[in-house]
């Protein structure tokens, strides 16, 4: 196993390379000229000049490139164009009120679905069931937009039972501010997230070791949670270990809609100023995180399924 | 796992059942802002954010009077205006004795120490390092001796920061002398800006980079704390040197209520908070459930709050308590064509057949909600040279002369015309206005060409002079319309501001001669004939004056509009028994 993941974090240079090669070609051609940027709407030439060599843009591409390597390593992001903030400070900052929407947003969401996919495929086709399927259905053909806006007018502002917007940095204060987009994020990925987990139910249910368990006579019970529950795990941890970089990374809409100040704002303020060492800060970050899970997700599919080996 | 989820709801439907309360003081205002604060640094005051923090901590030389228009500028921490040389080249500001920085941990036993003049030389010296990368450096550029000489010394490495500028001057602790370099009749404005604001050496050296955090000055109020992305809370300062409201303004003030405090002691609000709410909807909310005091009227909410006359709010609002304020903005939005383009900068009736084919009022409608006049040239209302009768010839619509000038241009019936290129941002309104612009050049069989860009190559494109035209806005940074007409002087052209690259000897002759002169009725001639160039030359489509919507509660008192600039928050007043009452029926 130890030979397995070292050469997996070798394979994660060469996509690294790639990663870090595109985003800075791509950012030093959509990126403009930050020295002009940063010297003000009254520059002369020199002075963009002069700020230019303070911000190291006189130095060859390959040197500046270096230094984006050198950046990633280091975790040191250098500053904001547009603030002059510390990013590495930015994204620490950012990291907490993130996680405290996404994180219980995803554990709820994770265990209303599951239980739930997993009754309507042992119920298929039952009242139950459609009428779920229905539901899921209608869940996710509405735009995120719609619950958001929705959302605050009528449970914030008219029945006033949450804050409009804003943050508390306590830990006890924050969840008075989280709740609604915490309730608006469920809602926004428990009907896909059902959908999915009942097809991956319904496929195993008809797997010749489910009617053997059935046929040896074990309750209901025990075939649906000891055999299909574990043999379902494989796509299950797929799909919430690839979004765990997604909770890191916060949600752009609620984020900015709720005022919590992590890091789907950050990123979402960032686009609307260009401002580019912070979206390529963040890039490269969900870049690395989704390199890293995938590795992750591997080494778990080895350890919950004995027929995937080491190889 | 039914249990916890059973548990998992019930916790959820506690939360709903506790009607949130609000832990906001009442003696405060809540303002929020539309877009982020991004810095507290008043080096890095750029943007109308910024500006509408940092003047309530950081204070300079001189400031705008809270009342009177057209805007008068008179002392903040200067002891009185400055005594001025007769060639007016040397400005001798007194300071007022016994102003205290704000208490902070910078200084030795955490008491604020005096401010002296050497802090003021300090401060500006700061501005004009290249390593503090302000964009603030223009309010002294080329203007006060030998600090152009100073910064390139220290850029180079052959000065050091503590090299002594010719140009300021501290004999002693309570007097700073100015020298110009030329006379400068914007000095004192560009000196009640944030970027001149007077901060102690001290904070920077502790906190180096980081002193964008942590701003001290002397100002009305300090800060209490910053959630980035989220909100900035300031606190009275309780250490202020003091001010009282002024008792005088211009006519109709006293009728409106804002003489009311005349004469009482500074500031009347114990906190400030700025809530930074990108998003119209939660900006609309939460000040319609009192949570902010104040607020701009954001574009989607226009219709349903402001009645057909674009003037007076819905009958719904008005009965919450709710005062609209409208004033306009000193700025413009206009279509800059690029002189240098061989195509459009030669040929004057192109421009004039462009500028008659473009309708101004139904866009007005469709991109302001109406917030906004009809601008005929680049001075803004209520700058001096203004004057609301003049009519632009080539701003009236008509299709026809825009025919007939097309072809005086030699482009009948835009044959021969190749497509023109438009730049623009790549954001949906931008977007929008360049398919109002090829529907209104498409009657001339005029093609538009739409380059739509990310804001940095954007404006790339223009300081690199690519773009044949585009649109941008220009708000002035003092209420004189040379900051206007800089952007069209030669000399200024692209990467300069000036970025329809127009370059007129007679304008830039003109203009020159405008610098020499004080305000005055010889100074409005010169401003008014830079106008008449201006109209006769085209390099832009004049378009939009904005105007400024803002909607108050009824507790919120002393609101008066500065066009130039806000964060004048020490004069505002909170009717505390009012808003404890008014707040919980809304």
């Amino acid at each position: 196993m130890g030979k397995y993941i070292f050469r997996r974090v070798l394979y994660m240079i060469p996509i690294l390379f790639g990663v870090t090669l595109v985003t800075f070609l791509l950012f030093n051609v959509a990126g403009g000229d930050p020295a002009a940027q940063a010297a003000g709407r009254y520059a002369t030439p020199a002075q963009i000049q002069a700020m230019r060599v303070e911000m190291g843009l006189d130095k060859p591409m390959v040197v500046q490139y270096l230094n984006m390597v050198k950046q990633i390593f280091t975790l040191d992001w250098g500053r904001s164009w547009s603030s002059k903030q510390q990013i590495s400070i930015l994204i620490k900052e950012g990291v907490g009120p993130s996680l405290s929407l996404t994180i219980p947003a995803f554990i709820l969401t994770l265990l209303i679905s599951i239980p739930l996919a997993l009754v309507m495929a042992y119920k298929r086709n039952s009242i139950f069931d459609k009428s779920l399927l229905v539901s899921c259905l209608a869940l996710i053909s509405i735009s995120s937009v719609f619950y958001v806006l929705a959302g605050q007018y009528f449970i914030s502002y008219k029945l006033g039972w949450f804050p409009i917007w804003g943050w508390d940095p306590t830990w006890e204060g924050r969840w008075d501010y989280v709740a609604l987009p915490l309730l608006i994020m469920v809602i926004l990925s428990i009907g896909g997230d059902i959908l999915f987990f009942r097809t991956v139910f319904l496929e195993e249910m008809y797997q010749d070791y489910v009617r053997t368990a059935r046929s040896k006579g074990l309750p209901e019970r025990r075939v649906l949670f000891k055999h299909v529950l574990k043999n379902a795990l494989i796509p299950i941890i797929t799909l919430v270990v690839l979004e765990i970089p997604f909770l890191i990374l916060g949600s752009l809409l609620l984020e900015s809609y709720f005022g919590i100040p992590g890091l789907g704002n950050l990123i979402y303020r960032a686009i609307q100023e260009s401002d580019f060492p912070v979206i390529k800060a963040m890039t490269i970050m969900s870049a690395v995180l989704y390199i890293v899970l995938q590795l992750v997700t591997d080494v778990l599919y080895a350890l919950v399924d004995p027929k995937v080996r080491f190889e | 796992m039914a249990q916890r989820i059973l548990v998992l709801f019930a916790l959820a439907a506690a939360l709903a059942s506790c009607t949130h309360r609000s832990r906001t003081p009442l003696n405060s205002i809540a303002y929020s802002l539309k877009s982020n604060v991004k810095s507290l640094d008043p080096a890095q005051a750029g943007d109308e954010y910024v500006n509408e923090v940092v003047p309530n901590i950081v204070e300079g030389l001189l400031q705008y009077h809270y009342l009177k228009r057209p805007l008068e500028v008179i002392p903040q921490l200067a002891d009185g205006m400055p005594k001025v040389s007769k060639d007016g080249l040397t400005h001798t500001f007194k300071i007022k004795k016994g102003v205290r920085f704000q208490d902070s941990e910078v200084f030795p036993d955490g008491k604020g120490r005096e401010v002296v003049a050497a802090d003021f030389i300090y401060s500006w010296k700061r501005i004009a390092d290249t390593r503090t990368k302000s964009d603030g450096f223009w309010i002294f550029d080329g203007k006060i001796k030998g600090i152009n000489e100073w910064r390139d010394k220290l850029a180079k490495g052959t000065g050091k920061f503590e090299d002594p500028i010719e140009g300021l001057v501290a004999p002693d602790d309570h007097t700073l002398i100015v020298k110009l370099n030329k006379p400068y009749f914007q000095l004192y404005y560009v000196l009640t800006q944030a970027y001149a604001g007077v901060i102690p050496h001290e904070a920077v050296e502790k906190y180096g980079a980081e002193f964008l955090n942590h701003p001290v000055g002397t100002g009305p109020y300090k800060l209490d704390h910053w959630i980035r992305g989220n909100k900035v809370i300031l606190s009275r300062n309780p250490n202020w040197h003091g001010e009282t409201y002024p008792t005088e303004g211009e006519k109709g003030d006293l009728e409106a209520g804002l003489l009311a405090d005349a004469g009482k002691p500074l500031p009347f609000v114990d906190q400030l908070i700025f809530y930074e709410i990108p998003e119209d909807q939660p900006r609309w909310l939460t000040m319609m459930k009192g949570a902010v005091d104040f607020s701009d009227l954001p574009k989607d909410n226009y219709d349903g709050a402001v009645e057909k006359d674009a003037k007076t709010l819905k009958p719904q609002l008005v009965k919450k308590g709710i005062r609209l304020f409208i004033a306009p903005n000193a700025d413009i939005v206009y279509i800059s064509m690029n002189q240098e383009d061989p195509i459009l900068g030669k040929n004057v009736n192109l421009r004039r057949a462009l500028a008659l084919a473009y309708n101004t009022v139904p866009s007005l409608e469709k991109f302001y909600n109406n917030r906004g006049i009809v601008a005929q040239s680049p001075i803004p209302p209520g700058l001096d040279g203004y004057d609301p009768n003049f009519k632009n010839p080539w701003k009236e619509f008509n299709l026809e002369k825009a025919k007939e000038y097309l072809a005086k241009a030699g482009y009948p019936g835009g044959k021969g015309l190749p497509p023109i290129e438009y730049s623009t941002t790549s954001s949906s309104t931008s977007n929008q206005m360049a398919e109002y612009l090829e529907q209104q050049f498409a009657p001339l069989g005029i093609k538009i060409v739409v380059v739509a860009n990310s804001w940095p190559q954007f404006t790339d494109r223009i300081r690199t002079k690519k773009s044949q035209i585009f649109g941008i806005a220009w708000r002035v940074d003092y209420p004189d319309p040379q900051n206007m007409f800089q952007l069209l002087y030669g000399p200024n052209s692209s990467p300069g501001p000036n970025n329809s690259n127009f370059n007129n000897p007679e304008f830039n002759k003109l203009y020159e001669e405008s610098l020499t002169l004080p305000p005055g009725p010889a100074r409005t001639k010169i401003y008014q004939k830079l106008r008449d160039i201006f109209v006769d030359q085209l390099p832009w489509i004049p378009t939009v004056h904005r105007l400024d919507y803002r909607i108050l509660h009824s507790w919120v008192k002393n609101y008066k509009h500065n066009p130039i600039m806000h964060g004048d928050y020490k004069y505002m007043r909170v009717d505390v028994d009012n808003k404890r009452e008014m707040k919980e029926k809304l």
